[in-house]
This record gives C-alpha cells, sequence and structure tokens, in this order.
C-alpha cells in the first residue's frame, strides 16, 4: 500500500464510485446498468486520453470496464474512421515489408503453386496483406489468396473515393510505376481532347488488374488524408488561431487545399471523403475576404486617418465585388476595428497566459495548519492532488514554505 | 459525511464531470443522478487519499523569483468551491516552487493551490 501509483488510485476511485453508484442505476426506475457501463466506460477512457491513466492497467483492475471502455477509446483515436477503415490500415503496415520479402520467400514457401505464379504478376502486393497477417513466410500463398482477398476487401470498404486517390501513395513503394503509366495515360488522353470519359474507361480497364493495387493505396491515402483532416482539426485550436491572426498565411494555405481538392476531383469522381475537406476551404475564402480589410487593418494601425484612403486603393486590385464591400465596410468601421484587433490580441495572449497559469499547475489539498511569520508562510497541507508538469501527483502530506 | 467538491478539479473529477455533462445532455442520464454521482466521487476521492496515498510531498519557494503564486487558503464552514477561494484571496506574485516527494522532483514557476480546512470535515 505504501507506493501506489497515481493510476492505481484513479482506478480504484472509478470502481468505487460505479459499484456504489450502481443501485441509484438500477433501482428506482433508474437508466439501468447499461448506461452505468457506458458512464464508466467514458469516464475511463477520458483518463487515458488524459494519460492520467494507463490503459492496461485499467483493463486489468476493471474487468467491467471491457463492454464500454475500449469503444469510445478507439472512438478517440481514430475519431474519422470507422471501425472498419480501423482494421484496413493494420493490415496496410504489414504490407510494405511483405513486397520486399515476397519475392525472397515466395520459393521457399510453395505451398500454393498458383501463388508462385500470382507473385509475380505483381498481384502479390496486395495479396500479401490477407496472408501476412496469418503469417510472415506464406507470403507466396497470400499472392494467390491476395487476389480474390483485395476484391473481397474493396467491397468490404465499399469507399471508391480511396480507391480513385491512391495513386500517390503507391509511388514510394513499389508499384507505383505503373500507376504512374496508368495515370500519364489517363492525362495524355484528357490532354488530346478526350473528355472525362477516356480516364473514366483507363480506370475501369486498370480495376480488373491493378485496382488491386490501388486499392491498398487509397487506404493509404485515406490514413494520409485523415490524418490531415486531424491534424487541420487539431491544429485548429493551436495553430489555427495563429494563422487566422495572420490573414495572409491562412490564404496561402487554403489556396493549396482547393489545389489539390480540385486534382483529387479530377482524378476521382468521388470524393466523398474529401467533400468534408472542400467544406473547410469553402469558409476560408469568407474567411480571406474578410482577412482583406484586416491587413489593410494591420496597415492603417499606425495611422487610422491614413487607412481609409489607403484601404481602397489595395483593394481595387485584388479582388472586385468582395472589394466594393470591404471598402464601405472599411469606411464605415475602420475607426473601430484597428483597435479591435490589437486589443483582440492583447486579450487573447492574456487570456491565455492566466489560464495557463491557474490551470497547467494546480495542487488540490485540504490544508490542517497555515501560519506565517512574517514574510514566511507556512502550511501543512494533507490528502491533495497536485497536477504539476501535466503529472498528477497524489501526496498524503506536504509541507510548504514559501517566502513573500 | 461532509466532503469537499475541490477535488472535482482534479483531471478525473473533470473527466468525470464531462462524461456527465455529455450523458446529461444527450438524455441518458438525469442531472439528479449525475449530481449523486458526483457526491460519490467526493467522498470516494476523499476517501482514497486518506487511504490509500502514504507518500509526502515538500513544497518550498525557491530563493529565484520566477512567477505567482495563487495560493488559496479558505476556512469556509461550508463545501468550498473554487469561485470562492479566488474571490478571497488574490493572486501575489511569488517565486518559484519545488515540489518534492520521495521519488522526483518538480520544478514550476506558477502555481495554484486551492485548499479547504481539513477540520471541516471532522466537524
Amino acid at each position: 500500500m505504501a507506493a501506489m501509483t497515481t493510476s492505481a488510485v484513479y482506478i480504484q476511485v472509478i470502481e468505487d464510485v460505479i459499484n456504489k453508484v450502481r443501485e441509484e442505476f438500477v433501482n428506482n426506475a433508474g437508466p439501468g446498468e447499461d448506461v452505468l457501463k457506458e458512464l464508466q466506460g467514458t469516464w475511463e477512457a477520458k483518463m487515458m486520453q488524459a494519460g492520467v491513466v494507463i490503459g492496461p492497467i485499467e483493463r486489468s483492475g476493471a474487468p467491467k470496464t471491457t463492454p464500454g471502455a475500449p469503444t469510445p477509446v478507439h472512438d478517440l483515436n481514430v475519431p474519422y474512421e470507422g471501425t472498419e477503415e480501423y482494421e484496413t490500415p493494420t493490415a496496410e503496415m504489414l504490407f510494405p515489408p511483405t513486397p520486399l520479402q515476397t519475392p525472397i520467400q515466395t520459393p521457399l514457401p510453395g505451398t500454393v503453386d498458383s501463388s508462385m505464379y500470382n507473385i509475380p504478376t505483381g498481384p502479390s502486393d496486395y495479396p500479401t496483406p490477407g496472408s501476412d497477417t496469418g503469417g510472415g513466410g506464406g507470403g507466396g500463398g497470400g499472392g494467390s489468396s491476395g487476389g480474390s482477398g483485395t476484391n473481397n476487401n474493396d467491397p468490404k470498404t465499399g469507399k471508391p473515393s480511396q480507391f480513385m486517390q491512391p495513386p500517390s501513395p503507391w509511388m514510394s513503394q513499389r508499384p507505383p510505376l505503373d500507376v504512374n503509366v496508368a495515370y500519364v495515360e489517363g492525362r495524355d488522353e484528357a490532354d488530346r481532347g478526350t473528355s472525362n470519359q477516356p480516364l473514366t474507361q483507363d480506370f475501369f480497364m486498370m480495376s480488373s488488374g491493378k485496382r488491386k493495387r490501388e486499392d491498398l493505396p487509397p487506404q493509404y491515402h485515406a490514413g494520409g488524408y485523415i490524418p490531415q483532416q486531424d491534424g487541420a482539426g487539431d491544429a485548429t485550436s493551436e495553430v489555427f488561431e495563429i494563422e487566422v491572426s495572420g490573414g495572409s498565411t491562412s490564404l496561402g494555405g487554403h489556396g493549396i487545399v482547393t489545389s489539390a481538392n480540385k486534382e483529387m476531383l479530377a482524378h476521382s469522381v468521388r470524393s466523398c471523403s474529401k467533400i468534408p475537406q472542400l467544406d473547410g476551404p469553402i469558409p476560408d475564402p469568407y474567411e480571406d475576404v474578410i482577412s482583406t480589410p484586416n491587413i489593410y487593418n494591420y496597415q492603417a494601425v499606425f495611422n487610422e486617418d491614413y487607412n481609409i484612403a489607403n484601404t481602397p486603393a489595395p483593394n481595387d486590385v485584388p479582388a472586385g465585388t468582395p472589394a466594393v464591400v470591404a471598402q464601405n465596410d472599411v469606411g464605415e468601421d475602420d475607426d473601430d476595428e484597428p483597435p479591435l484587433n490589437e486589443n483582440d490580441d492583447d486579450d487573447i495572449d492574456d487570456v491565455d497566459q492566466v489560464e495557463e497559469q491557474n490551470t497547467q499547475h494546480l495542487v488540490l489539498a485540504q490544508f490542517d495548519k497555515v501560519t506565517r511569520t512574517k514574510s514566511r508562510w507556512k502550511c501543512t497541507l494533507k490528502d491533495g492532488i497536485m497536477h504539476i508538469n501535466n503529472k498528477d501527483i497524489l501526496f498524503n502530506k506536504a509541507t510548504g514554505e514559501f517566502d513573500f | 459525511m461532509a466532503t469537499f467538491e475541490l477535488y472535482r478539479r482534479s483531471t478525473i473529477g473533470m473527466c468525470l464531470t464531462e462524461t456527465l455533462d455529455e450523458m446529461v445532455n444527450s438524455g441518458t442520464l438525469s442531472p439528479e443522478l449525475a449530481i449523486q454521482v458526483l457526491v460519490q466521487f467526493d467522498k470516494s476521492m476523499t476517501e482514497a487519499l486518506e487511504s490509500q496515498v502514504k507518500s509526502k510531498v515538500t513544497i518550498k519557494g525557491g530563493p529565484i523569483l520566477v512567477g505567482a503564486l495563487h495560493i488559496s487558503l479558505a476556512s469556509h464552514r461550508d463545501i468550498c468551491t473554487l469561485t470562492d477561494f479566488a474571490t478571497m484571496y488574490g493572486p501575489s506574485s511569488y517565486r518559484m516552487l519545488v515540489f518534492k516527494s520521495e521519488d522526483n522532483q518538480e520544478n514550476v514557476g506558477r502555481v495554484k493551490i486551492v485548499a479547504c480546512d481539513s477540520k471541516l470535515l471532522t466537524q
């Protein structure tokens, strides 16, 4: 008992609370056991996310958590993709090594003749996933089964968009060469003047043989794209604020995104996954319009009187219609906006600092005794929880000395 | 048994509060039941700290003036809340703090200490 880790204590507290509240949930027409499990699962998931509770210990310590806890945890880690996709990436992780190994391994296993044939053909990369998971040695066999397996996987995922996009990820791996060729062909035809039809045809043709290859890459792409989305979402809280303040940076990012989206659309008709991205960028243009006045305002901050005169000139050049509106708004609001911008920035900084000061390091405790001798304070604390340097530390007693 | 609500501000308490908020908002939990869970948490957390935690910590204000210590000591007879501390004791400039326990040491520039009078629990 001498040294119980913070995690262990927390787990015990969770169990204690859940057990003692169970009556209220089950009896008296309460929500029931399921809701209680949901509560426990979500609670523990949040604790794990906060890094205060260690996952494995929690599971072993609280068997009851298993039903509810795991699902929320996965959701938190991979909010964007469902469980289906979650499985696929793991297989993908295994894939990269297999292609390299397959050539060497194939002769050794030779379990299935058909597999041997399949491996050289090229689909070997794909088939490996299914077989690879089963066993590394079975890479050859994987090739044969992989052909069918990959086809099966596609319908499961049911996300064509992923397939279309994948070409780029494969580039890194062996298949890239083939994909590039197919891609070039499609582009050439498009350049020749043929409309989208040739592209679609090419893809269909490719689908029989090459789709398999592409299928995996799409998943990678999906993974890659997802991270971007996640990153953007995650970054929004931290980075976005900074970007918003600087209109120029945001503009550049948006431009890139839009171009990427256009390419995506051209390549694949199914851009469902990317559509959300489009939604993201869409607001940006508006921000750009809004941001432009801000930029001008910044320039004007030094001299408010000049702002009115200066703003119209720059606005005329960049954007037509929005500029007119911006001019009117700017002219009216110039006096108000510049100070607001300055104040806003200052306020944000101040708030952040204050919040950090208050929240980052916190000691919650009971005090037994507090004494002061001149400028020296002594206090005795007990039964406390400290959150210091992102670590939770529990203490039974603490003595503090502070010199003011 | 009287309990302090202050542990609700800890990581575990905040996680529970968030969870309860979500479940109440989604309609799966009644607010009354959520409060009961929180009260039970106050008890369980207090008991766990009393019975299972044995570590000792020393907190010292170092010689280097770095930040501000926000020390809040309340002697309410009632259950204390954070806002009460904040209003009663404003921030005051202070020095670097060193948190020492048996196995590790943490240096912190600024700390907020929220403490309730332990006598309140025994009364």
